[in-house]
């Protein structure tokens, strides 16, 4: 009787799960433990998500806000409109400062990516020694640029190395003031910052050769194609991603170089290396212009959304525009 | 217990332990350091903070320890910042409320963190003990005072000239004293040029040595005959670029640059040109301008090294000055928990015996009681011990720090040939405002 009885109630329990599983879609089976963690709610981003917006975007915003006021860093302060954008580009040392940033980024965007690639193509395949190379290459990447910056005030120094070994070789005449030449302080800047991350372009441009068929380039070769056709018209179009990467971070990097600056010249000699990163250092923190320096830090801001853009618009693919 | 029931139980535990942690952590993070919110006697743990520029041991260290030891149950918590980025770091300190009791300032509105401005902002305490006016060299109250009330107490005089290498000169054929002149020393480079050598060592790519150059010829050139310079230029009455003594001042740059007087390369150079140049038992060059307490730091650090304190020339028939000022000082933060005790410190600080230590410990000139100078100092007594041929900082009451850095940086614009004598003085008239 009792069994009759369980029987029952389990037919009936059963059928009230199977009913309840039809009713909600789900397949009927025994009713499962219910998790006392699930995973994936939106709101468990909520923490990182205020983080962000704290450290990030409201200081982003006050640092804007600052732009339009005169504060010193400590005390009270005024408005004073764009006083300080207008400020920006009458002042001629600081319309250098601006033509330096471009020079700089452009130097640096062009050398960088032309340098790299070459790497990349020369350590794609073939060399035996190819992964130590590519070690090698990319070593300078890890170390801190003031300290690659400092090692290189070192050899560029009127008695360093440098003009020592040209000393050594027979080209005396060459020997000069690296760092106290106008011209060749800012070649000197661009050399150390090219020197430092051609390692990083040459790991994005390998990355992206990996993704190359080599039949592809032996089919275009059997047609005829010389080494700079296969190039252009095989191995080119398919990197164009990571042209795109390679140049955009590089374009970013070059725009807002400060480290290797403050450390090799500190802008000298008489403002010939200044940028707008270490005007923004300067007028902000060395002269107390905080609303001054947040109006620079804006300008350098818009310029480098600007450039990101058009970058990225003019490295698009063939596909993305087609859509 | 059935199963449901349990996973009901775990999961109350599982929504009040956010909570209770949450509550110990919050509870674990308030501050416990030397506050005593509940008691009326203020704390007795002060923090002081101040500048480094090497390693050798700071004066406030030593005159902390001491009052430590002399005032029972009293704690000074010490904080050495760079001199690079001292400025920024005290100023965002006390902007944010969280700065120092006691710290390190400078007078005037020239810098950063100058006492004028921080007490214009209302972050620095009035100060009231009784020792602490008598330590404000006469003339110079405008660096320490605002509206009547003095915020710094300068804790010593600070010379600044020429390091000098007398027995790498001697050996060269040179001898300099601190009566010779601009002429004597212009034929003085010529000899050492003779030899290999520069008579000077020069940062060239340091903003602040060059700067450094520039008001050491200017005390005595410009200030000697113009001592209301600054007031002039503030009111309007001259310019940096109209003035006749400050174009001779740029000008004797530039001659020495052309004579040979600084190193090789020194339009690049960094301040181990003045170290390795100077202070080294092998010099190649016999001086340098900096502060001259450097000298006890450069004699400690190389066995047997012998240097002097000389004055930047005068030209033939002008009076030699220097540069003497009492510009460092300390500060009491108005927010500090501690007024009482903030108070006392400094009050102590100015006692003669203390500012005799200061001075003996960093190498400068005690701010207050008569002790014999340090034998360094020997060749320039006169000039020290008369009031009319010292002077303090130019740039101590320029209105900003811009100024300063415009001279520097047009120095070695006139060293790489970049900039004019007219072009630089036009550029800190600029800056002025």
């Amino acid at each position: 009787m009792v069994t009759v009885v369980t029987e029952t109630s389990v037919n009936k329990a059963t059928s009230s799960s199977r009913r309840a599983a039809a009713g909600s879609g789900r397949a009927s089976g025994p009713r499962r433990a219910v998790p006392l963690i699930k995973y994936g709610y939106w709101w468990w981003a909520l923490p990182a998500i205020l983080l962000v917006l704290a450290m990030v975007y409201v200081t982003t915003a006050s640092g804007a806000f600052f732009a339009f006021t005169n504060w010193t860093g400590i005390g009270s302060f005024d408005i004073t409109g764009i006083a300080n954008f207008q400020r920006i580009f009458t002042t001629p040392a600081l319309s250098g400062a601006l033509w330096h940033t471009l020079v700089i980024a452009a130097a640096f965007v062009i050398l960088t990516n032309l340098f790299g690639l070459l790497f990349a193509l020369a350590l794609n395949r073939t060399l035996k020694s190819r992964y130590v190379l590519r070690v090698l290459l990319f070593m300078p990447v890890v170390l801190s640029p003031i300290a690659v910056s400092y090692i290189w005030k070192f050899v560029f120094a009127y008695n360093g190395p440098l003009n020592a070994i040209l000393g050594a070789v027979g080209l005396g005449s060459w020997q000069h003031t690296w760092l106290a030449d106008p011209v060749s302080a800012l070649v000197s800047v661009i050399v150390v910052m090219v020197w430092q991350n051609i390692g990083l372009v040459a790991v994005i441009y390998l990355a992206g050769l990996a993704t190359v068929p080599q039949e592809l380039e032996e089919a275009a070769a059997l047609d005829g194609a010389g080494l700079w056709g296969r190039f252009r018209s095989v191995t080119l179009p398919m990197i164009r991603p990571s042209l795109a990467i390679a140049t955009t971070l590089m374009l970013v990097q070059g725009l807002r170089i400060f480290d290797q600056i403050m450390a090799l010249t500190n802008g000298g000699p008489f403002g010939a290396t200044e940028t707008l990163a270490t005007q923004i250092y300067k007028q902000t923190f060395t002269y107390g212009q905080f609303g001054f320096g947040a109006a620079l830090a804006l300008v350098l801001t818009v310029i480098i959304l600007v450039f990101a853009i058009a970058q990225q618009y003019a490295t698009r693919s063939r596909d993305d525009v087609s859509r | 217990m059935t199963q449901q029931a349990r996973r009901v139980r775990t999961r109350l535990l599982a929504a009040t332990a956010l909570p209770v942690v949450t509550a110990l952590a919050l509870a674990a993070c308030s501050s416990g350091g030397g506050t005593d919110s509940g008691s009326s006697k203020e704390p007795q743990t002060i923090s002081l903070s101040y500048m480094i520029a090497n390693n050798a041991t700071s004066p406030y260290e030593v005159l902390a320890k001491k009052y430590e030891s002399t005032h029972k149950g009293v704690t000074i918590k010490l904080t050495a910042t760079s001199v690079d980025s001292y400025g920024q770091t005290i100023t965002t300190q006390l902007q944010a409320g969280n700065g120092p009791d006691v710290f390190q300032v400078q007078g005037g509105t020239g810098q950063v963190q100058g006492t004028v401005n921080l007490a214009k902002a209302g972050l620095l305490a009035p100060l009231t003990g009784k020792n602490i006016a008598a330590t404000i060299p006469s003339g110079q109250e405008n660096l320490f005072t605002y509206k009547g009330k003095q915020y710094e107490m300068p804790v010593e005089l600070l010379p600044t000239g020429l390091i000098y290498n007398d027995v790498a000169a001697k050996a060269d054929g040179v001898t300099l004293t601190a009566s010779s002149t601009l002429q004597d020393m212009y034929k003085a480079c010529t000899t050492a040029r003779s030899k290999g050598h520069a008579l000077f060592a020069l940062a060239g790519s340091i903003s602040q040595n060059t700067g450094i150059v520039a008001v050491a010829i200017a005390i005595s050139q410009v200030y000697g005959k113009e001592p209301n310079f600054n007031a002039d230029r503030a009111s309007g009455k001259t310019t940096f670029a109209a003035d006749k003594y400050w174009k001779a001042t740029l000008q004797t740059i530039v001659d020495m640059k052309d004579k040979g007087c600084f190193q090789d390369g020194a339009a690049g150079a960094g301040f181990d040109a003045l170290t390795n140049g100077v202070g080294s038992l092998n010099a190649t060059s016999y001086a340098f301008t900096a502060p001259v307490g450097a000298v006890a730091d450069l004699e400690n650090t190389v066995p047997g090294l012998k240097l002097e304190v000389m004055p930047f020339w005068a030209p033939k028939g002008e009076k030699t000055r220097m540069i003497v000022t009492a510009d460092d000082g300390l500060a009491i933060n108005a927010k500090t928990k501690s007024p009482k005790l903030t108070q006392d410190f400094l009050n102590w600080m100015a006692e003669p015996a203390q500012a005799s230590l200061f001075a003996k410990t960093s190498g400068d000139l005690p701010i207050v009681g008569t002790n014999a100078l340090l034998p360094q100092y020997e060749p320039v007594k006169n000039i020290i011990d008369d009031k009319s041929l010292i002077g303090p900082f130019p740039y101590s009451d320029w209105p900003n720090g811009q100024v300063y850095d415009a001279l520097g940086t047009g120095v070695t614009g006139l060293l790489t040939g970049q900039a004019t004598v007219d072009q630089v003085l036009q550029s800190m008239d600029q800056a002025w405002g």
